[in-house]
């Protein structure tokens, strides 16, 4: 009989840990995707965005706005969310990030954390700052060991599809040759008669549409606490992602937040384990601590050529 | 001639002395509450409530009430407010400059037990009244700080009421989850929770926290599922509340009652939710729809001060200029406000130490309920209510002297939710 219910106790725990892995690689698509645009603008214009979060953030209020007001479909939303960002990526890039692109790094920190908060203060000032959420309900699947709703498939597939498109875009388009040949070296793209100038503005503006539409695709996966500071906390793991794929590869990077959804859901259940411990304090210091010891090992990142 | 300047400078060291004597001691043309809010940020709904509660109560003693009675005298009630963006580090720079440029007489606190607390130290260096109507946490009332009172009251009770209901309509529920917030305040509701339902004889089948800030709590939830409780108790803040029902629904955690502390109560929280949100219980400190009133109050033997229930909403909406229901945030925030002046009148002073002292004698009945101090300024005189969303209203189910309407026991499942069913009373 004590065998039995040993037994039991491991099999529900082996549940769990499938249950939470398998959620937590849905996740770690969307997480992936939501870091790609960072990635990206590190990789061509060695700008660290710090105001990440802030783009993710306007591509949430981008979908409340579309589904509440107008009634549009969050999956619609994605390449409006995608367009908008990419008009506001121009924008930036020509009125602040061009005049910084051979400014000291602080110089160019500065001006993306400045870019964040003049952001969420406009998004402030339109919609308030209250936390806000909405209820769009497409059914579920129930695999047995978990319950995933149609929005958090939708969320990975929809990030799955832009990180090929992605991909297809830098290898077999002659944009993205040419954003490839600068990110190589761009005195050299430039004697080729590459546009450079044009490139790191392509690569900027394409980098924060990717992060507003990621902005809609994590809504999609949580519909709720939708406020102007949500970033923050997606600024913070982002940099986690970036840092474990290689922080110039937007697919290292995706890759980075498939296995950051991996860590970060699959630990909760081992964690849970000891006795007297809060795992959910333990898995972000993992994460932290996986961070430390990818930077101290392979700075460039597990998962870059380097 | 030395002699004659010696005897100048005397001189006007006596009179400029007398000036400030005479200055210190005279009564002061008003009364002036000071208050770091919470008016952007995290907390920012709870701190437009408060804001929205103690303009209210401000224009009623002014308005109605005539003034504060000081030294024979009636005098204005003044609200002086910034914006501390729910962060400690403004809480503490803000009560700073209120108590010595713009020189309130007392400061109210933030909303949270953890802004609170961090305000605390700077109000006692500046031996100043701190009135707390936004902090729960019980242990900002075992640090031995003198100036701090309280008119929210502590979280260990908040909920007892849900577990008695509970108790009380389903003797065969037995086994509860707890899952609270990792702050101050959420873990002394946790603690109060997880102490009287051993009381009652439930067992505790599952007790965790989960970190501020959260974005996922799928892994809390799905081991929570498993454990495969009769009823769930949980929450903190608001975000995480509208987090923790959002994906209870995406897990299909099916219960028979679910209370969320903080978050259940406010409008904006069925807003994000819709029909997910139907059923869900929230401990409320006030809800529009108590009964309390003058007669009451004389049944009871307390005094009664303050605005009633209705003139309250009126005032409140006034202040704000909008068409907005106050919610419990906005009702202690008021209620703090003639606690005070009441305290002042019957120390027949402005100074923090005999006001304090005043405060710990003070028992009165307002719109708010009851209202009493121990010793260490911990509430002790008010009640809570359980409200319920049921149909998209908030319905007071428990206490059953303050219900206005039955509770809907057990919770159609998620998935009857999403079909369209509502919370209907049993």
């Amino acid at each position: 009989m004590p065998n039995k219910c040993i037994n039991e106790d491991f099999r529900m725990v082996l549940e769990q840990l499938a249950g939470n892995l398998i959620q937590g690689l849905v996740l770690g698509a969307v997480y992936g995707m939501a870091t790609m645009g960072l990635s990206l603008i590190f990789g061509v214009l060695k700008v660290v965005n710090v105001g990440h979060g802030a783009f993710i953030m306007v591509g949430a209020f981008i979908t409340l706005w579309l589904f509440n007001a107008l009634g549009i479909n969050p999956i619609l939303a994605i390449p409006v969310a995608f367009v908008i960002g990419m008009g506001l990526g121009f924008i930036f890039y020509y009125t602040t990030m061009q005049r910084l692109i051979k400014a000291p790094e602080l110089a160019t920190l500065l001006a993306t954390f400045s870019i964040g908060i003049l952001l969420e203060e406009f998004i402030k000032l339109i919609f308030g700052s209250e936390f806000r959420g909405y209820n769009w309900v497409v059914g579920k699947i129930d695999i047995g060991i978990t319950v995933f709703p149609m929005t958090k498939l939708y969320a990975c597939i929809g990030s799955a599809l832009i990180a090929a498109l992605l991909y297809m875009w830098f290898n077999k388009t002659r944009a993205g040759s040419a954003v490839r040949s600068v990110v190589e070296d761009s005195e050299g793209a430039r004697v080729c008669g590459v546009n450079v100038g044009g490139a790191y503005a392509l690569s900027f503006s394409l980098g924060i549409g990717l992060t507003v539409a990621s902005g809609v695709l994590l809504t999609m996966f949580i519909p709720v606490g939708i406020n102007p500071y949500m970033g923050g906390g997606y600024t913070l793991k982002a940099f986690v992602i970036a840092v474990l794929g290689g922080l110039s590869s937007p697919y290292g990077a995706f890759f980075g937040g498939l296995v950051f959804g991996l860590i970060e859901n699959g630990s909760y259940t081992i964690f849970a384990l000891l006795p007297g411990v809060e795992p959910f304090a333990l898995t972000r210091f993992l994460s932290f601590v996986i961070l430390l010891v990818i930077l101290l090992i392979k700075p460039t990142g597990i998962l870059s050529r380097k | 001639m030395k002699r004659n300047y010696f005897k100048t400078v005397i001189i006007f060291i006596a009179i400029v002395g007398l000036f400030i004597s005479a200055h210190a001691l005279a009564a002061p043309k008003k009364l002036v509450i000071g208050h770091p809010a919470c008016l952007s940020g995290k907390y920012a709904k709870a701190g437009e409530q408060a804001m929205g509660g103690i303009k209210a109560c401000t224009d009623w003693v002014n308005t109605v009430y005539g003034g504060v009675l000081l030294g024979g005298k009636r005098i204005p009630l003044e609200y002086k407010y910034y914006d501390c963006e729910s962060k400690k580090e403004a809480v503490t720079s803000l009560i700073g400059r209120l108590v010595t440029v713009n020189k309130v007489n007392v400061i109210f606190s933030p909303y949270s037990s953890g802004l609170t607390l961090r305000g605390a130290p700077v109000t006692e260096s500046h031996q100043m009244l701190y009135m707390d109507h936004g902090g729960a946490n019980n242990k900002i009332f075992q640090q031995g700080f003198r100036y701090i009172v309280q008119t929210i009251g502590p979280g260990s009770s908040y909920h007892e009421g849900t577990l008695d209901m509970i108790h009380h309509i389903d003797p065969k529920a037995k086994k509860v989850a707890l899952a609270y917030e990792d702050s101050e305040f959420a873990k002394s509701v946790m603690h109060g929770a997880e102490k009287h339902a051993k009381e009652l004889g439930f067992n505790v089948v599952f007790a965790r926290t989960y970190p501020k800030g959260v974005t996922d709590l799928t892994p809390l939830l799905s081991a929570l599922k498993a454990s495969n409780p009769d009823f769930i108790l949980g929450g903190g803040h608001f975000e995480d509340g509208q987090l923790f029902n959002r994906q209870m629904a995406d897990l299909d955690i099916d219960t028979n009652a679910l209370s969320l502390i903080a978050a259940a109560t406010l409008p904006a929280f069925y807003k994000a939710l819709t029909s997910m949100a139907e059923g869900v219980m929230g401990p409320s400190h006030w809800e529009y729809g108590v009964k309390y009133s003058a007669q009451g109050a004389q049944k009871v033997g307390l005094p009664w001060i303050g605005p009633s229930q209705d003139e309250f909403v009126a005032l409140f909406k006034k202040a704000l200029g909008k068409e907005m229901i106050p919610d419990y945030h906005a009702a202690e925030a008021g209620a703090q406000v003639l606690a005070y002046v009441l305290a002042v009148e019957k120390a027949n002073s402005f100074n923090s130490d005999k006001v304090r002292a005043a405060l710990g004698d003070l028992t009165f009945m307002s719109f708010y309920g009851g209202w009493d101090v121990d010793e260490t300024g911990l509430q002790v005189g008010h009640s809570m209510v359980n409200v319920q969303w049921q149909m998209g209203k908030r319905v007071i189910v428990w206490p059953e002297e303050a219900q206005t309407g039955d509770p809907c026991y057990p919770l159609p499942t998620f998935a009857e939710k999403a079909k369209g069913k509502v919370a209907v009373p049993r």
